[in-house]
């Protein structure tokens, strides 16, 4: 005869039959499918990001590049070409000459700029420190040749740093100023003065001001006085740079990979800028390995100290289950929130101490559940008849209450996560928990604090937001759908 | 007897647990937190150190004279120079009284009552009441009704509807909707110069905020005032609407769904019953009490979840933006003031417990017997 097979049933139902009856309804397919994404881009993001994230995402230096505040690069595709954007020159002209000591390195690239708003800032990044280094720094000098035929003489600027910032030189400044000053007869603007000329100019031309202090001069390189007015010069522009290197054998110090000139622009990436120039797409990716590990150990921790209450409650009842009863009273009626705040600010808590306080006072509801289900299936009667026939406790345990209970742990599972994912984010929303990876609350954080609000950052406060939802409602559905399957009395119709 | 009985009890866990909480703050902020005061003392010592260099004549010698002088003043007011211990029932001692001391900078907060603490969460507490009462009403009611009508029409594309609402409503940070909601329709609805846009935040406008803050019974005499609240009020509201709704709507539907499939409820479809005379006298009346002792229970979570972070982003004068000030919105946490709110928060919450459980009590008459 053959050995009839021993089959796995939990709640009478076989695991396939389990997740047919999940998936029958529009809930378990919408929850499945969600699922599935959120797995996918969970995992796309360990791939993508670098296993030292945090170090690159706290290293202003690695952002300077990129510019603050700035709307994602899409946008232009949407409204027109408005914002300039960032554009990293590679494919220049390059051509090195020597002459009584000196090197000379030319470099020859052009830009067409057909937008309403020009690069904020040009850089010039040297990636070979012996060349800044060297002890009379190198010196370059730039010409712009404008589509009107004018020409723009920029320089010569000391090359003693690794990223050199156009715009702020004074002598830069002076220069456009002086540009301005001979071309369109805006003369006397001088750094000390120039609030005075400004406004002399806006009141007589209605021009408000040629480069005002403490801003870049860059943009106004790719400006043109029209009827009094400033207003964009659209067209090709050709940038000849010229480096004075003071060495003979520069040409073997120096080569083509060592420089890079970056046009920083008005938007930028997938997703945009921050205050500090942070691709929020990198940061938004890191927020689901981040987010998603933090709710489920959150929901996890919660799940296993409530089982392991419950099943004490329940299974030992009497005195230790009057006991334990009350304690359960009393952790459900802690107030979470204000503690988690409290605690946070007093003990500088970083989340995974946030995590593990929340799961600490959450387990009160979970564990009164799995303690209900264990005194029902502890009275029935086939437990009695185990124990008749001379079963163990753990035996009966074992073999008829842990897989009677393994789905309803599971569910807890999921229903635990979304709140542990809003608790966390609320209390990073308030800067505090804070984590080396940013969360998607960490950044809504910084979004408040910055004045997204004020200044209609949207691309900085509606994504995080979004995915946080995301998370939370693919959990939810989730649970939703898993309820028939749980709950036998809502298997219908 | 036995309804004495079960409220003292509850009221004796719900007493022991306000001690517990209190407890466990104080001995935090008096032992291991006292680092954080130790730090806000140096920094107190050295503002009034570099004011004392600045307009008086001191030697260096002096200075540092002064410098530990003040130092261990400061200590042994704030208590630093006594065992934790004694430090700890100290400050449950105080709490207790109401002795909440004063916040490190009182003009954060407007000034109210000199920088009392006890005074600041006074006069926090009429926007929490106001807007947690409307928003949790209001959508307990819609919400509900929404409910009602989806469970009669169960399995209906409007059901479903209503269930992925409630999903996605849960799921959504309420604060977030409510930057969003700031996003769109005050600061772009201004930008585009619309003839309506509404505030950016904030509780009434600053000319009435003085009044609120001292006298906010006051305001609802003044028309013009009561208008100008409503203005400011609307945007919160929608906000707290939208999300709460959804799940009172699926905890409704819950409700109503399991009692209509009741065999009574069958019996009477089968004798051919009119369907409105089922809906009221066979399905609404057992599920309305479990509905609304349940609307009361989830009230203090409710307001001690979202709600606080919720009045942070409107800036809402309530405990949450209070919170908020004292921890972002300072220099270094405002100690006194966190730990009073915390306090403040926990012993309203209890309260609301408490006066929760005695309304189930009264609508559940099974508890009664």
């Amino acid at each position: 005869m053959a050995k009839r097979r021993r089959e796995f049933r939990i709640l009478g139902m076989t695991p396939s039959e389990i997740f047919k009856e999940f998936i029958s309804g529009s809930t378990g397919k919408v929850a499945m499918a969600l699922f599935i994404i959120l797995v996918v881009v969970s995992i796309y993001a360990l791939i993508v990001l670098p296993p030292n994230f945090a170090e690159i995402w706290n290293n202003p230096k690695y952002w300077q590049l990129n510019p603050q505040y700035a709307p994602p690069a899409w946008m232009d595709s949407v409204i027109g070409p408005v914002y300039s954007p960032q554009i990293y020159v590679n494919n220049y002209e390059y051509s090195v000459q020597q002459s009584n000591g000196v090197t000379y390195i030319t470099i020859s690239f052009s830009v067409d700029y057909k937008y309403d708003k020009p690069w904020s800032e040009v850089f010039v990044v040297i990636n070979n420190p012996a060349i800044y280094n060297l002890p009379q720094p190198p010196v370059l000098s730039i010409t712009v040749y404008r589509p009107d035929g004018n020409e723009i003489v920029l320089g010569p600027l000391p090359i003693d740093r690794r990223v050199t910032t156009l715009g702020v030189v004074p002598e830069v400044v002076g220069q456009v100023n002086l540009f301005y000053a001979e071309k369109y007869h805006i003369t006397g603007v001088a750094p000390e003065v120039v609030g005075q000329v400004n406004l002399f100019y806006a009141e007589k031309y209605h021009i408000t001001g040629v480069v005002p202090t403490g801003s870049s001069a860059t943009p106004y390189i790719f400006y043109t006085v029209d009827d009094g007015k400033l207003t964009p010069l659209k067209g090709v522009y050709n940038f000849r740079l010229v480096f004075y290197v003071f060495s003979q054998n520069a040409s073997s110090l120096i080569n083509r990979e060592d420089l890079e000139i970056v046009l920083q622009g008005q938007i930028y990436g997938l997703m945009g800028t921050d205050n500090e120039g942070h691709d929020l797409w990198l940061g938004l990716l890191a927020g689901f390995p981040i987010d998603l590990a933090v709710g489920l150990l959150t929901a996890l921790i919660i799940v296993v100290i409530a089982v392991v209450i419950g099943i004490v409650a329940g299974f030992y009842g009497g005195l230790v289950d009057e006991g334990l009863m009350r304690l359960t009273d009393f952790v459900i009626l802690l107030p979470a929130f204000p503690l988690l705040i409290v605690f946070s600010v007093l003990f500088r808590w970083n989340i995974w101490y946030a995590v593990v306080f929340l799961a600490i006072v959450s387990w009160g509801a979970s564990a009164r559940i799995i303690r209900a289900m264990i005194m029902q299936i502890r009275n029935a009667q086939y437990i009695e008849s185990a124990i008749i026939a001379g079963a163990s406790r753990m035996w009966i345990l074992r073999n008829h209450i842990l897989p009677q209970i393994v789905p309803y742990i599971l569910y807890l599972l999921v229903t635990n996560v979304p709140g542990a994912i809003l608790t966390l984010t609320s209390i990073n929303f308030l800067g505090l928990a804070g984590s080396e990876y940013p969360t998607w609350g960490i950044l809504l954080y910084y979004a408040e604090v910055f004045g997204a609000l004020t200044s209609g950052y949207w691309w900085w406060v509606v994504p995080p937001g979004l995915l946080v939802a995301f998370v939370a409602v693919v959990f939810i559905l989730t649970a939703m759908a898993s309820e028939p399957v749980v709950n036998p009395r809502l298997r219908y119709g | 007897m036995g309804l004495a009985r079960t409220l003292a009890v509850r009221a004796a866990t719900l007493v022991i647990l306000l001690f517990i909480v209190l407890f466990v703050i104080s001995f935090a902020l008096a032992g291991p937190a006292s680092e954080i005061l130790k730090d806000e003392i140096m920094m107190e010592t050295k503002s009034i150190i570099m004011n004392l260099m600045l307009h008086g004549h001191y030697n260096s010698t002096q200075i540092q004279q002064l410098q530990t002088q003040i130092m261990t003043q400061l200590e042994n007011a704030y208590g630093l120079n006594k065992p934790p211990v004694i430090r700890t029932l100290y400050i449950m001692y105080n709490m207790i009284v109401f002795n909440w001391g004063y916040s490190y900078f009182p003009s954060e907060y407007g000034n109210v009552g000199g920088g009392k603490v006890v005074d600041i969460i006074l006069s926090a507490l009429p926007g929490t009441i106001l807007l947690d009462t409307f928003g949790i009403l209001l959508s307990a009611l819609i919400g509900i009704e929404i409910g009602l009508r989806s469970a009669l029409k169960y399995g209906s594309r409007s059901d479903r509807a209503v269930m992925y609402y409630a999903a996605l409503s849960n799921g959504i940070p309420q604060w977030w909707l409510g930057i969003v909601m700031l996003l769109v329709f005050a600061f772009y609805l201004s930008q585009i110069h619309s003839p309506i846009s509404f505030p950016v935040g904030g509780i009434i406008s600053p000319k009435y905020y003085n009044l609120w803050l001292t006298n906010p019974l006051k305001i609802f005499t003044i028309p013009q005032a009561v208008l100008d609240l409503l203005w400011h009020f609307t945007l919160p509201l929608i906000t707290v609407l939208i999300i709460n709704v959804g799940g009172w709507a699926y905890f409704a539907r819950t409700v109503v769904l399991s009692i209509s499939q009741e065999d009574f409820v069958t019996f009477a479809k089968i004798k051919g019953l009119p369907e409105g005379h089922i809906v009221n006298r066979y399905i609404m009346r057992p599920a309305a009490p479990s509905i609304l002792t349940s609307v009361f229970i989830t009230i203090p979570f409710i307001i001690f979840g979202g709600f606080l972070v919720t009045e942070m982003v409107f800036h809402w004068w309530g405990l949450g933006y209070v919170y908020n000030i004292a921890i972002v919105g300072s220099p270094v946490p405002d100690l006194p003031v966190v730990v009073a709110l915390t306090y403040a928060s926990t012993l309203l919450y209890i309260v609301i417990i408490f006066i929760m459980e005695i309304v189930y009590i009264i609508l559940d008459p099974r508890l009664r017997e």
